[in-house]
């Protein structure tokens, strides 16, 4: 069997958590907001600019909405029962899923700086989350020990 | 050298001496394996160690690389400062083709296809000079100032004339990018029927342009909301106007995707056909803002007032 360190495991779970919580906020920011043809208030922190840009939908999908099931998916395989999976399934997906998420939040972090302007504060909570959450995730899989090769051999049958 | 061999025959068949020397034997063998696994396993655990350094150090050039990346997109996109059009002065063909619309053509058009309309609200009459006054606040940076602008420039030409508007365009950052557009910054307008006031209160790149006098900034403040128009989210949102102290509206009446990839030239002359859909949006709107006015003219100029496409507006037009 496998064992991560415990603290990784659990660093990684608050911070998926985290990151749902922020996620459903701006979902339900997606839903409520106004579609009225009008220029918000101005300046750089400016989340309504942001959410409301032709940057908040890939394929006519809204991106909050996006981030949402991103999250859903982050927290089952970021609980510390994922963790003791030895699956090589679930141990390589979730390396790709926060690996694909940092890719799609360096292409909204592009989006913000380079095209809108604009930087919305609950938009970088769910960026930091899953920079973190990459982080973490590689950190773990580089020090996941083997317990049946690092276990004292008067333990082995 | 036989002494030291294994004992191969059974139990009962050894002496006693015999017996002793094959457990101290086997005792010694024990050891010599005990120390082999040991050794064995202190290698297997040095190799693991080895390796989970090994990882950890990829892992970690890994996470710098990453960290560069996001620090340089971060420090240059701080740095970036992508600029918008800059405003002229706008082109005797582009003010002639809005404020000169044929007739016939706002007749054609009529309501269009206009659902957001002002709001009729209960205020104070707006006056200047002893006209009824509309005051428009909006942004040169603002797509949706953008859109709304060319439809209250062909509205007023019908009822005075401009000296001064600019040509500009909306930001390129923001949605609907770079939406071609006019600018009342540093216009006046002249009429025998009405006063009207535009500020612009920033340029494309959002610096700051016109302030707002405090009787125009208190309107702003109260009728740019709730109950009057929009909703709370939008309070004070941009374009605004607000038209004799009868009518008020908040945003874009057509989406401004209608310009997208025109020139100026370009939307002025499709004002002038009525089968263009920036006709039937823009000329419509400017009609909804002619019968507007002429409620507050009482009717004047009858020519305009009574135009059958004004008079399709009025129709349509939500009172109190």
């Amino acid at each position: 069997m496998t064992v991560v360190p415990r603290p990784l495991v659990w660093a990684s779970f608050v911070i998926a958590i985290a990151g749902l919580l922020d996620a459903v906020y701006l979902a339900y920011e997606h839903a409520s907001g106004s579609n009225s043809f009008a220029c918000p208030e101005t300046g750089h922190i400016n989340c309504a600019k942001v959410t409301t840009s032709t940057y908040s939908e890939l394929q006519g999908i809204p991106v909050a909405y996006l981030g949402l099931a991103f999250f859903v998916v982050l927290v089952v395989v970021m609980s510390p029962w994922a963790w003791a999976s030895r699956s090589p399934a679930v141990r390589w997906g979730r390396v790709a899923l926060v690996t694909g998420g940092l890719v799609f939040t360096i292409y909204l972090v592009w989006a913000e700086l380079y095209r809108l302007d604009a930087i919305c504060v609950y938009c970088t909570g769910v960026h930091v989350a899953v920079f973190l959450l990459f982080v973490v995730t590689l950190l773990a899989e580089a020090t996941r020990v083997d317990e049946d090769t690092s276990a004292p051999a008067s333990l082995h049958s | 050298m036989a002494s030291k061999r294994r004992p191969t025959g059974t139990p009962a068949n050894l002496s006693a001496p015999a017996s002793a020397s094959a457990s101290a034997s086997r005792s010694k063998a024990e050891e010599r394996r005990t120390k082999r696994l040991a050794a064995a396993e202190q290698a297997r655990r040095e190799l693991a160690a080895r390796q989970r350094r090994s990882r950890l150090m990829g892992v970690g050039a890994i996470i710098a690389a990453v960290v560069v990346v996001l620090a340089i997109v971060v420090a240059v996109g701080l740095m970036h400062n992508q600029e918008g059009a800059k405003t002229t002065a706008a082109s005797d063909d582009v003010i002639s083709g809005v404020t000169s619309i044929p007739a016939e053509t706002f007749d054609k058009v009529g309501a269009g296809s206009i659902k957001t309309l002002p709001n009729p609200i209960t205020a104070d009459p707006l006056t200047a000079n002893g006209k009824p006054r509309i005051v428009y606040v909006g942004a040169e940076y603002c797509p949706f100032c953008a859109a709304e602008r060319w439809s209250l420039v062909a509205a007023l030409g019908r009822f005075g004339s401009f000296s001064g508007l600019g040509q500009t365009a909306s930001t390129p950052k923001d949605v609907f990018p770079d939406t071609p557009t006019l600018s009342f910054h540093g216009s006046s307008y002249t009429s025998d029927y009405i006063s009207f006031t535009g500020y612009e209160t920033q340029d494309t790149n959002g610096n700051p342009l016109d302030t707002l006098s405090a009787d125009d900034e208190a309107l702003f403040e109260k009728y740019n909301a709730p109950p009057y128009v929009g909703t709370s989210d939008t309070a004070g949102s941009i374009p605004f106007i607000a038209m004799f102290g009868s009518y008020a509206s908040q945003g874009a009446s057509y989406s401004p995707d209608l310009f997208k990839g025109k020139t100026h030239a370009e939307v002025a002359e499709a004002m002038q056909d009525p089968s263009t859909d920036i006709a039937k949006n823009v000329d419509a709107m400017a009609n909804f803002f002619s019968a507007i006015i002429c409620k507050a003219t009482d009717g004047q100029p009858g020519n305009v007032c009574t135009s059958s496409g004004v008079q399709a507006a009025a129709a349509k037009l939500p009172t109190s």
